[in-house]
């Protein structure tokens, strides 16, 4: 099996790799790039979302992904979503309206409903909920979560 | 997970040489394949990448057929106004496959080519009596949908060949298409009894054709061809739609598993029948002038 090396775009910088081509992005990200907040928490069945990143815009389960398959796109992992050190909206919404006990799922349910708002600036609660219906979350019912995508996506999460 | 040779072609005529290599087989958007490698279901020495391969997604409105590319996701599919115009049962399917995730990345030729006996873009696509286009190196067919699907995760398709595209033909007149689905939830749901029902209105308002269409109630999707023949010619009114889908037990053999058991199944399935005739008339209704 030969050795790739993958060229792409993650967190706004070019990056390129060596990999075996059958290991998944979830892998790559969290034992070569210490990026670990993409969480595997269904065995990479694609059932949980809580390897959820962005790529090109859309969300899609990182564990779904071989590496190859990244060749020249664009990732955004939970951690690229930071600014100069300053949390994004979202992050900051959902700490502040209690969308958050375990945290396993929130860095997925954050990107998911990035990706929402990015397409839908303005999402009504059952577009909301539609949107986070990839992500499995064992704790908070969601309520919160809807809150503070509204909260987000009214701009008042910062204060 | 398993090693394997990892090709990834850009062209269709790349794609074409690199599947016809012995032991050489495709992915797509991976939603089923990559569960299946890492459980070692699926193995293959050479995997194609299909990712690269634009040609192949399009939505393509050739007046006399709708043509779609098997690399087309079901996202781009439930986001097609064109496809909501022409075929509203297979936008209601591709919406309520998986989540906003999964339908990103899944794809027309995959939901086809897995063939489970549940595949939610089967049913909507059989009763717009749509058929496919394989192509290998050594040339290419057409099938009709029903020919292709053989068994339950069985297909038509020979070594080297893929699902180039799926075409199907409008549905013209007073018509209606819908699709329902019965799941455990509303959403990740692999479906429990699906139904595409499709009918176009005579100018008296009778069923001058119907067309109807299970998933998950036998060992491939399936059209029921005794309830069709049954409620041609007639006037749609609500007893017989309700009497006649009770009869698709005649034609549909369910099996109890994880998910549900044949009893419900076949229960849920007239229910859905008539459910989706009465919907198919009003949308059909709503087309006439």
């Amino acid at each position: 099996m030969k050795e790739l090396i993958v060229t792409f775009t993650l967190n706004g910088k070019k990056t390129s790799l060596p990999s075996y081509p059958n290991r998944t992005l979830l892998d790559v990200l969290r034992e070569d790039l210490g990026l670990t907040g993409a969480k595997d928490a269904c065995g990479g069945e694609g059932e949980c979302g809580a390897c959820t990143v962005i790529m090109n815009g859309k969300p899609v389960n990182s564990c779904l992904l071989l590496i190859g398959q990244v060749e020249g796109l664009q990732i955004t992992t939970i951690e690229g979503l930071m600014n100069n050190g300053d949390y994004h909206p979202l992050q900051k919404a959902f700490v502040k309206a209690g969308a958050v006990q375990c945290g396993y799922c929130t860095p997925g349910a954050i990107l998911a409903a990035k990706a929402l708002l990015d397409e839908n600036p303005h999402p009504s609660d059952q577009e909301i909920r539609e949107g986070l219906s990839g992500n499995l979350c064992r704790c908070t019912g969601y309520t919160k979560m809807v809150e503070a995508v509204h909260q987000a996506e009214k701009g008042n999460a910062d204060d | 997970m398993r090693e394997f040779d990892y090709l990834r072609p850009v062209t269709i005529t790349e794609l074409k040489e690199n599947l016809s290599q012995p032991g050489a087989r495709i992915l797509a958007g991976g939603t089923d394949i990559v569960p299946k490698m890492r459980q070692g279901k699926f193995s293959a020495p050479i995997l194609v990448d299909t990712s690269g391969v634009k040609a192949m997604r399009f939505i393509e409105d050739q007046g006399h057929e709708i043509v779609l590319g098997a690399l087309t996701t079901h996202q781009e599919m439930a986001d097609s106004p064109l496809l909501r115009n022409i075929n509203p049962a297979l936008v209601t399917a591709a919406e309520s496959i998986g989540c906003q995730q999964t339908r990103c990345r899944g794809t027309l030729g995959g939901n086809i080519a897995n063939a489970s006996p549940a595949a939610d873009m089967l049913p909507p696509l059989l009763i717009f009596n749509a058929s496919v286009l394989l192509q290998s190196l050594e040339g290419e067919r057409r099938l009709r949908l029903e020919e292709f699907l053989s068994g339950p995760g069985e297909t038509a398709l020979k070594d080297g060949e893929f699902i180039h595209s799926v075409s199907f033909s409008p549905l013209t007149g007073t018509w209606g298409a819908v699709f329902i689905k019965v799941g455990k939830r509303s959403g990740m749901a692999v479906s429990v009894v699906t139904a595409a029902v499709g009918v176009q209105l005579d100018d008296a308002g009778k069923l001058g054709d119907v067309r109807i269409a299970l998933g998950a109630v036998g060992p491939v999707a399936l059209r029921c061809r005794k309830i069709e023949e049954s409620l041609m010619g007639k006037t749609p009114e609500p007893a017989l739609l309700k009497e006649i889908s009770q009869s698709c037990q005649e034609e549909i053999n369910p099996i109890t598993d994880i998910r549900s058991s044949a009893e419900y199944r076949t229960h849920a399935a007239a229910v859905i029948i008539h459910r989706g005739l009465d919907e198919a008339v009003e949308q059909a209704k709503g087309r006439g002038y």
